[in-house]
């Protein structure tokens, strides 16, 4: 349908002309005259200036089949909508020198849009060879002839342009001059471009440093447009005035110029963090997990990186990724705002979910075995010991890392205040003198964030908790073993206290019933001589018997006043 | 050695014809070019959409899966998040550097860990749910939170054109 349009409008065009000349030959019979009146009628000149669009067109078409064959859809898309642009651009132009406006200012305009619009269809083309698995020798030869054409029309018109400014002073030439030494380095970049992809497309493997190759390609190119631009703008102001038309491409030179710019500064950064800090995985580990590079989703057998949010991908893949964004292509973690992992640990295990770039939480490091509790102090109490926070404050000053996290450092340190109210149910009303508890360490919140090293650091923080306790729980009960023993004594003693005084009783009333009854007073004293060596004996079970004995030391001492009583009154006797 | 792209996106084709989710289709529209896919998606069952086939085009840029490829319905759409010429408009589209419309966050942008099925997937759920705070289509986000009848009216109307049932 609208190839039969475009046919149509060619043949009207044809026909027209035909007309045109037809009638300026039927009026004026020869050929000058005719021309003459062609060229002053303006109907005529209409109707030839059309012709002429047409048969550009024509010739495009032309061009396009032998340079590119049959056109995509992209492409075509692409063409359309750059063309828009250009022509607009190329209209305000005629603005600023509407003075030496003239048919053949025109021309050249469209000239420029003419090779302009060949530019983009070689860049597209160039790009499809990315795409496309297999590339015809076809496609080289019209490749390779289109640039070398559009670079010597370029080159040429440069030429041109240089020269007669020259020699003959600003003018409109300026711009076309400007214009050509854009797209002379739209073709370099493309040559450039294909050189590269050529390249690739016969090597056996991936090519990595492609990637690099362009990203700096990009960062020449872009500084070499950004400076012919404002070399642009400068000279037109001098000469003309503000070349608006130029704006809009100037703009976007410098945005792109700035996008290079920046893609090289992070991405290096990025690079270099990865080649140096990022720990390689060995195949082993590759091997018993998921093993599929989520970016090409290939196998990784070698020559893989290990991100610090723990992310394993192909080092090409990373680095290709990293050339655009900084980022970890899974959790989109930042790579150039998360402090790498320590060199120390090179390889991080697998149970390490987290970042372990961040801090690295020890509840109890090493250094608290000299927080291991100093001797008489009162764990119970409930403020903490005094000694505790600046070793927590050592702690934490030993570990680096320990004050970007304080939610996961200080947790050795500082138990919830509960335990301690728990501790004041129990607090026994006097000191007891032993080992003071260390609080018992609260877990992390997540212990996945956690090496296996840490983890194990751990382990060793609480069994010494566990063992300074126990060892604490052993004083207390050999504590408790004495002063039962003591209260025992006491009883015992308070209980002989009371014997004592009993015995003192009857043994008065002993001596005085003794001068009645002396054979009586006899044989309580034999008895209680009987039972004393039996006490004098040393016992051999501890206090519990302690009473006994002592009591019969005292009874000992009464039988001895006794004796004596008796012997007195033996004496008076005789 | 053809470009680490071309070998992904044949990978994801032999993912999804082996392993095709339910009520998506998609595949390069012809085998020289893979980098030009066409989509076939149902309306989710439930919704205004239910029961239509939509088809789609996939553009693949030629550094894929670095950048998102850009996908456009080629029937008549009208969804909030469908421009008039069938472009979607949804947030793991977009790369993760540039943000058009200010409002979303990096977290749901393109990576090279999304792949065509998970766009398609998204595509489905968005056609299930519209969300009318970012209109690509302005006049149908507007239609969809006033008068969820004649917007479902419409619906209904596009589905049975993509079934070629006469209206």
């Amino acid at each position: 349908m609208i190839k039969m349009r475009h046919i149509s409008v060619t043949l009207l065009s044809v026909f027209l002309t035909f007309v045109v000349i037809g009638n300026a030959y039927y009026q004026k019979q020869q050929f000058y005259p005719s021309v003459v009146y062609i060229t002053k009628s303006n109907p005529s000149m209409a109707v030839i200036y059309i012709q002429a669009l047409v048969l550009v067109i024509l010739l495009g078409k032309l061009m396009r089949k032998i340079f590119f064959g049959q056109l995509r859809a992209t492409e075509f898309e692409h063409l359309v909508e750059r063309s828009w642009y250009a022509i607009t651009e190329t209209c305000l132009a005629f603005t600023v020198f509407k003075d030496d406006f003239s048919p053949k200012f025109v021309a050249l305009f469209t000239l420029v849009l003419f090779l302009k619009s060949f530019h983009w269809l070689a860049e597209d083309r160039v790009d499809f060879m990315e795409r496309s698995p297999n590339i015809s020798y076809l496609f080289h030869f019209r490749v390779l002839l289109l640039l070398v054409v559009l670079g010597l029309l370029d080159l040429h018109f440069v030429a041109a342009a240089y020269q007669s400014t020259v020699t003959k002073g600003a003018s409109v030439q300026l711009v076309f001059g400007f214009e050509y030494a854009i797209l002379l380095t739209v073709v370099f970049n493309i040559a450039v471009k294909y050189v590269l992809h050529t390249v690739d497309l016969n090597r056996e493997i991936f090519w990595e440093n492609k990637a690099v190759f362009l990203l700096y390609m990009e960062l020449v190119m872009g500084f070499i447009k950004v400076v012919l631009y404002v070399f642009f703008v400068v000279i037109m102001i001098r000469f003309y005035t503000l070349p608006l038309f130029a704006f809009r491409p100037m703009y976007y030179a410098m945005r792109n110029f700035k996008k290079a710019l920046i893609d090289v500064i992070l991405s290096r950064r990025a690079i270099r963090n990865m080649n140096t800090l990022y720990p390689d995985v060995n195949p082993e580990e590759l091997t018993d997990a998921d093993n599929v590079c989520i970016i090409c989703r290939e196998e990784m057998q070698t020559a893989s990186k290990r991100l610090p949010c723990n992310h394993i991908f192909h080092t090409s893949c990373l680095r290709s990724w990293f050339q655009r964004h900084q980022t970890c292509p899974t959790c989109r973690l930042n790579i150039l705002r998360t402090p790498a992992p320590q060199q120390t640990q090179p390889m991080q295990p697998r149970m390490n979910q987290n970042r372990p770039a961040e801090p690295r939480a020890q509840p109890m490091g090493p250094q608290d075995n000299a927080f291991i509790p100093p001797p008489f102090a009162f764990p119970w109490i409930p403020q903490q010991p005094p000694n505790v926070q600046p070793n927590a404050a050592d702690a934490a000053a030993n570990q680096p890392g320990a004050q970007q996290e304080p939610a996961a450092a200080p947790t050795g340190e500082q138990p919830p205040p509960t335990d301690f109210s728990n501790f004041q149910f129990f607090c026994p009303p006097f000191p007891f003198f032993g080992m003071p508890i260390p609080p018992p360490p609260t877990p992390p919140s997540d212990l996945s964030n956690i090496s296996e090293e840490e983890l194990r650091k751990m382990e060793q923080a609480s069994k010494e908790g566990i063992e300074a306790r126990l060892r604490c729980l052993r004083n207390i009960q050999l504590l408790l073993d004495a002063s039962v023993a003591m209260m025992q004594q006491y009883v015992s003693a308070a209980n002989t206290a009371e014997l004592a005084a009993n015995a003192s009783q009857s043994g008065a009333a002993s001596t005085s019933s003794s001068n009645v009854r002396q054979p009586g007073a006899e044989g309580a004293s034999t008895s209680s001589k009987e039972s004393s060596p039996l006490s004098a004996e040393p016992s051999p079970s501890s206090q519990p018997q302690a009473g006994p004995s002592s009591s019969s030391s005292s009874l000992s001492e009464q039988e001895d006043i006794r004796k004596r009583r008796l012997q007195k009154f033996d004496q008076a006797a005789k | 050695m053809s470009g680490s792209a071309l070998r992904r996106l044949m990978a994801e084709y032999k993912q999804l014809t082996l392993n095709p989710p339910e009520g998506i289709i998609a595949g390069p529209i012809n085998e020289e070019n893979f980098f030009e896919w066409e989509a076939l998606i149902t309306g989710p069952d439930g919704t205004c959409f239910e029961g239509g086939v939509f088809p789609a085009k996939l553009v693949f840029p030629s550094d894929y899966p670095l950048s998102p490829p850009k996908m456009q319905f080629t029937c008549e759409m009208f969804h909030p998040n469908i421009y008039t010429d069938g472009k979607v408009c949804i947030s793991i589209l977009h790369a993760a550097g540039d943000d058009p419309m200010g409002y979303e966050s990096s977290a749901e942008r393109w990576s090279p860990v999304q792949s065509v099925e998970k766009i398609l997937l998204s595509v489905v759920s968005m056609l299930a749910e519209p969300n009318d705070e970012s209109g690509a289509n302005v006049d149908a986000a507007k239609m969809w939170r006033e008068n969820r009848e004649e917007f479902n009216k419409i619906a209904q109307r596009i589905v049975r054109k993509t079934l070629g049932i006469p209206t």
